[in-house]
C-alpha cells in the first residue's frame, strides 16, 4: 500500500483552548460546519413558523412585521450560512488541503481570521433576534425600502454582509493561493478532484463578486446614516443602481453555492460506482463556463424593473446559454454511473438526489429566463419554487451526500444506521417535492411571493395546506438524518482509513487524519488520477 | 517517518486572529451603537475595545510572523488576488459615479463648485508617483540585504504618502466649507466616496509601511523575509494606479461641464 496510516491522536483530540485558538484547517472546517448546521436549523425553524402562518388565509400567529423578519432571516441565514458556509467554509476547509496532499492552507492564521469574521457575523444575526433590532428589508436589502426605519436595523444587515465578505475574501485568497502553491508533487491541474475545481471556481467568483455586494450595501449604509445621495433621485441618485451592483455578485453567488455541492455529489457517484469520472475535463471547463456566463446574466433578476431593454435582451440570451455548461455537468455526473458497479448506500441516494434536483430546478428556470414569460412569473411563488429546487434542494442534498461520504474522514466512524439514513433521504425527498412542487403550482395560480396573507381562493388554500404538510415531512427527514449522524459519532461502526476504496489523496492518510495530515507528504506518479479506479 | 517533514507546534494555534476578528466585530458594533441605537457612550466603549483588540491582534500577528514564521513567498500571489477584489469594490463606486454623470447630464454643470481646483490632483499625482518610485528602491535595497537604504527609502515613501493625505484632507475641508459636501448631490457623493475610499487605502498602506519600517529599524528583516515588503509594494502601486482613475474621474470628468453637455 502507498498510504502510511499514522498512529497516535486524531486531529480532534485537542484541548478546548486548542480548538478556540486553532489555525488547523480541519478544526476550522469543523467549526464552520457545526455553525452552518446550527444556523440551518434556525433558518428551518423560521420557515416552519412561516408555514404555520400561511397554511390558511387570514392572520393566525404572526404580525406582518414579524413575518417580514422571519422571511428576511430565513433567506439570509439559509443562503449565507448554509449554502455558502457549509460547502465552502466547512467541506472546503477540511478537504482541500487533504485532497492536494498539503499539511494546511497557505495562510493558517488568515484562515482562523476568516472563521472569526464569520463568527462575528453570526453574533450580529443573534443580535437581530432582540426586539427592535429585527431586520426586515429582505435578504436583498433593496433601497429605498431598506433605508426606511420600518425596514429595521439596516446597520446590522450591512455589517453581517461586510463581515461575511471579509471572511469570504480572506478564505478565497487563501484557498486559491493554496491550490496554486501547495499541490502534491506530480499533481497537475488536471489531476485535481472536481471538488477542488469547484472550490477554485467558487472562490474566483467570491474574489470578483463579494466586493460588489459589499459596495452595494455600503451605499445603503451611507445613504441612511451619512446622508449620501446614491439612491435619492432628487439629488441625482438612482435606486436601480443598487440592484445592478447587488445582482452583479448575487447572481454569480448562486454558483458559489451550487458548484461545490454538485461536485461533492459527483465525487460520491464516482467513488460509489468505482468508476472513472465521465468527461472530467469537460466538467471542469463547464465549471469555468458557469463562472464566465454567471457574471453576465444578473439583469434577469431585474426583468420587471426599468432597466434598459437592450441589457435585458442580451442577458435573457446569456441566461439561456447557462443551460449548456450546466447540462454538461449533469450529463458528466450521470454518465459516471455508466458501466459502474454502484453501491446503493445513503451517500449514493443523496448524491443521485442532488443531480436529480437539477432537473426541476433547472427546467423551471428556463421560462423565467425568457423576458416575455418572466413578466408574468416574476415575484410569484413560481419563482420561489424554482429557486428552492435549485438552492435549497441541490445544496442540501449535496451537503448531506458529502456528510455521509466523508463522515468516516471527519470522525473515523460510519453514520449510525443505513436504514435511518435511507429513511431520512426518502422522507426529505417526498417533503421537498411537496413543498416546492406546490409552490410552483401556487405561483401559476397567481400567488405572489413574500406576502403574509392571501385571499381564500380554493386552489391557493389547498396548495398552501400541502406546502405546510411537506415542510413538516421535510423537517422530519432532516431530524432523522442529523440524529443518524450524531449517533454515528459515538456509536457508528469504525471505519478503515479508506472505506470507499478511492484513489483520491484525502484517503492517503488516517481517517480521522492526524493533526499534521500526512506523516509523509504524498507524491503521485503519471498514472495516478483521483478517479483512476483500475489502478487502485 | 520522516520527522523533519512534520512541524507542529506554533503553527497550529494562534491567539492573534481572534483579536483581529473580534476587533472587526467591535468596530461594526461601535457604528451600530452610535448611528442606529444612538447610544454614544456604548459606541465609545466599543470603539475602545476595537482599538485594543484590532491593534493588539495585528501587532501580535505580525510579530509572530516575523519571529517564528517561515517566509514561504505565498504572499506574492495572495496580494494579486486581494487587489483583484479591491478593483471590483472601487468599480462599484465608479459605476455609481458614471451612472449619475450620464443620467444627470443636463444639470451636472450646476453641481460643480467654483472652488474645484484642478491643479491639486496634478500635485497629488506627482507625490504618489514619487512615493511609488521610492518604495521600488526600498524593495530593491532589501533584496540586496541593504537594510540602511531600505529604511531610508521606506521613510521617504511614508513621508510622501503622509503628505498626500494631509494635502488631500486640507482640500476636502476647503471644498466642504464652500458648501460642496457628501450629501449635496451625486457629484458630491461620488467625489467624496471615490477620493475618500482611495485615501482610506493610502492610510492602510501607510500603516503597513510604518510597521515594515519598525521591522527594518529593529533589525528583524533580512533578504530572506521580503514577501511582506514586495506585497506592500504591489499594493502601493495599486493605490497609485487607482488614484489616476479616481483623479481623472472625480476631478476632471466630473468638473468639465463641456463633457457633460453644459446647461
Amino acid at each position: 500500500m502507498r498510504e502510511a496510516i499514522p498512529t497516535g491522536v486524531p486531529y480532534f483530540g485537542a484541548s478546548l483552548k486548542e480548538w478556540i485558538f486553532t489555525t488547523d484547517h480541519k478544526k476550522i472546517g469543523i467549526l464552520y460546519l457545526v455553525t452552518s448546521i446550527l444556523y440551518f436549523v434556525v433558518g428551518g425553524l423560521f420557515a416552519l413558523v412561516m408555514r404555520l402562518e400561511l397554511t390558511n388565509p387570514g392572520l393566525q400567529l404572526l404580525s406582518p412585521d414579524f413575518y417580514n423578519y422571519l422571511l428576511t432571516g430565513h433567506g439570509a441565514v439559509m443562503l449565507l450560512w448554509w449554502a455558502i458556509g457549509a460547502p465552502t467554509g466547512g467541506f472546503g476547509n477540511f478537504l482541500l488541503p487533504l485532497m492536494i496532499g498539503a499539511r494546511d492552507v497557505a495562510f493558517p492564521r488568515l484562515n482562523a481570521l476568516s472563521w472569526w469574521a464569520y463568527f462575528g457575523a453570526s453574533v450580529l444575526v443573534l443580535i437581530t433576534l432582540i426586539p427592535g433590532n429585527h431586520i426586515k428589508m429582505m435578504w436583498t436589502g433593496y433601497p429605498p425600502y431598506a433605508l426606511n426605519n420600518d425596514a429595521g436595523n439596516l446597520a446590522l444587515y450591512v455589517f453581517i454582509i461586510h463581515l461575511l465578505g471579509v471572511s469570504s475574501i480572506a478564505g478565497a485568497v487563501n484557498f486559491l493561493t493554496t491550490v496554486i502553491r501547495m499541490r502534491a508533487k506530480g499533481q497537475s491541474y488536471w489531476k485535481l478532484p472536481i471538488f477542488v475545481h469547484s472550490i477554485i471556481t467558487a472562490n474566483v467568483i467570491q474574489i470578483l463578486g463579494v466586493p460588489s455586494l459589499a459596495g452595494a450595501v455600503t451605499m445603503d449604509l451611507f445613504d441612511k446614516y451619512l446622508g449620501t445621495a446614491f439612491f435619492d433621485p432628487a439629488r441625482g441618485g438612482d435606486p436601480l443602481l443598487y440592484q445592478h451592483v447587488f445582482w452583479f455578485y448575487s447572481h454569480p453567488a448562486v454558483y458559489v453555492m451550487l458548484l461545490p455541492p454538485v461536485a461533492m455529489a459527483g465525487e460520491v457517484i464516482s467513488a460509489m460506482a468505482k468508476n472513472r469520472f465521465f468527461g472530467y475535463k469537460a466538467y471542469v471547463i463547464a465549471q469555468w463556463g458557469v463562472v464566465v456566463l454567471g457574471f453576465i446574466v444578473w439583469t434577469h433578476h431585474m426583468f420587471v424593473t426599468a432597466a434598459a431593454d437592450w441589457i435585458k435582451i442580451i442577458q435573457s440570451i446569456t441566461t439561456m446559454m447557462i443551460t449548456v455548461p450546466v447540462g454538461v455537468i449533469v450529463l458528466a455526473s450521470t454518465l459516471t454511473l455508466f458501466k459502474g458497479a454502484l453501491r446503493f448506500n445513503t451517500a449514493t441516494w443523496f448524491a443521485l438526489g442532488t443531480i436529480f434536483m437539477i432537473l426541476p430546478g433547472g427546467l423551471t428556470g428556463i421560462p423565467n429566463g425568457m423576458l416575455g414569460i418572466d413578466y408574468g412569473l416574476s415575484d410569484s411563488y413560481w419563482i420561489a419554487g424554482h429557486f428552492h429546487f435549485v438552492l435549497a434542494m441541490i445544496i442540501t442534498f449535496g451537503i448531506f451526500a458529502g456528510l455521509y461520504y466523508w463522515f468516516p474522514k471527519f470522525t473515523g466512524r460510519f453514520a449510525y444506521s443505513e436504514g435511518l439514513g435511507n429513511a431520512g433521504f426518502f422522507i426529505m425527498f417526498v417533503g421537498a417535492m411537496l413543498i416546492f412542487g406546490m409552490q410552483l403550482i401556487a405561483g401559476l395560480h397567481g400567488m405572489p411571493r413574500r406576502y403574509v396573507d392571501y385571499p381564500p381562493i380554493p386552489e391557493l388554500v389547498s396548495a398552501h395546506n400541502w406546502m405546510t404538510v411537506g415542510a413538516f415531512v421535510f423537517a422530519l427527514g432532516v431530524l432523522i438524518s442529523f440524529l443518524n449522524l450524531i449517533l454515528g459519532m459515538t456509536k457508528g461502526e469504525k471505519a478503515d482509513a479508506n472505506p470507499w476504496g478511492s484513489p483520491s489523496l484525502e484517503w492517503w492518510t488516517g481517517s480521522p487524519p492526524p493533526p499534521h495530515n500526512f506523516d509523509k507528504l504524498p507524491e503521485v506518479d503519471e498514472d495516478w488520477h483521483p478517479y483512476n479506479y483500475k489502478k487502485a | 517517518m520522516a520527522h523533519e517533514e512534520v512541524h507542529h507546534g506554533h503553527h497550529e494555534v494562534s491567539v492573534w486572529p481572534v483579536g483581529v476578528g473580534l476587533g472587526a466585530l467591535f468596530a461594526v458594533l461601535a457604528f451600530t451603537a452610535f448611528f442606529q441605537w444612538q447610544m454614544p457612550f456604548l459606541a465609545v466603549i466599543f470603539a475602545g475595545l476595537t482599538v485594543v483588540t484590532l491593534l493588539g491582534g495585528l501587532a501580535g500577528w505580525a510579530n509572530e510572523f516575523f519571529t517564528t514564521g517561515h517566509d514561504e513567498k505565498h504572499g506574492r500571489i495572495a496580494i494579486v488576488f486581494f487587489v483583484g477584489s479591491e478593483i471590483i469594490i472601487f468599480g462599484t463606486m465608479f459605476a455609481a459615479f458614471w451612472r449619475a454623470w450620464v443620467f444627470n447630464a443636463h444639470e451636472w454643470a450646476n453641481w460643480v463648485p467654483h472652488e474645484m481646483n484642478l491643479i491639486m490632483p496634478v500635485i497629488l499625482t506627482l507625490i504618489l508617483w514619487a512615493s511609488s518610485g521610492a518604495i521600488v528602491l526600498a524593495e530593491k535595497a532589501i533584496e540586496h540585504g541593504n537594510v540602511g537604504a531600505y529604511n531610508k527609502w521606506l521613510l521617504i515613501t511614508i513621508v510622501l504618502g503622509a503628505l498626500f493625505v494631509v494635502l488631500h484632507v486640507m482640500e476636502w475641508f476647503h471644498l466642504w466649507e464652500s458648501g460642496f459636501t457628501l450629501s449635496s448631490n451625486m457629484y458630491g457623493t461620488a467625489f467624496y466616496m471615490l477620493t475618500g475610499f482611495h485615501t482610506s487605502h493610502v492610510l492602510v498602506g501607510l500603516i503597513a509601511m510604518l510597521y515594515l519600517l519598525w521591522i527594518g529599524l529593529s533589525g528583524k528583516i533580512d533578504e530572506t523575509k521580503t514577501t511582506a515588503v514586495v506585497a506592500t509594494g504591489f499594493y502601493w502601486h495599486f493605490v497609485d494606479v487607482v488614484w489616476m482613475f479616481v483623479a481623472t474621474n472625480a476631478y476632471f470628468v466630473g468638473s468639465i461641464p463641456a463633457l457633460t453637455g453644459g446647461h
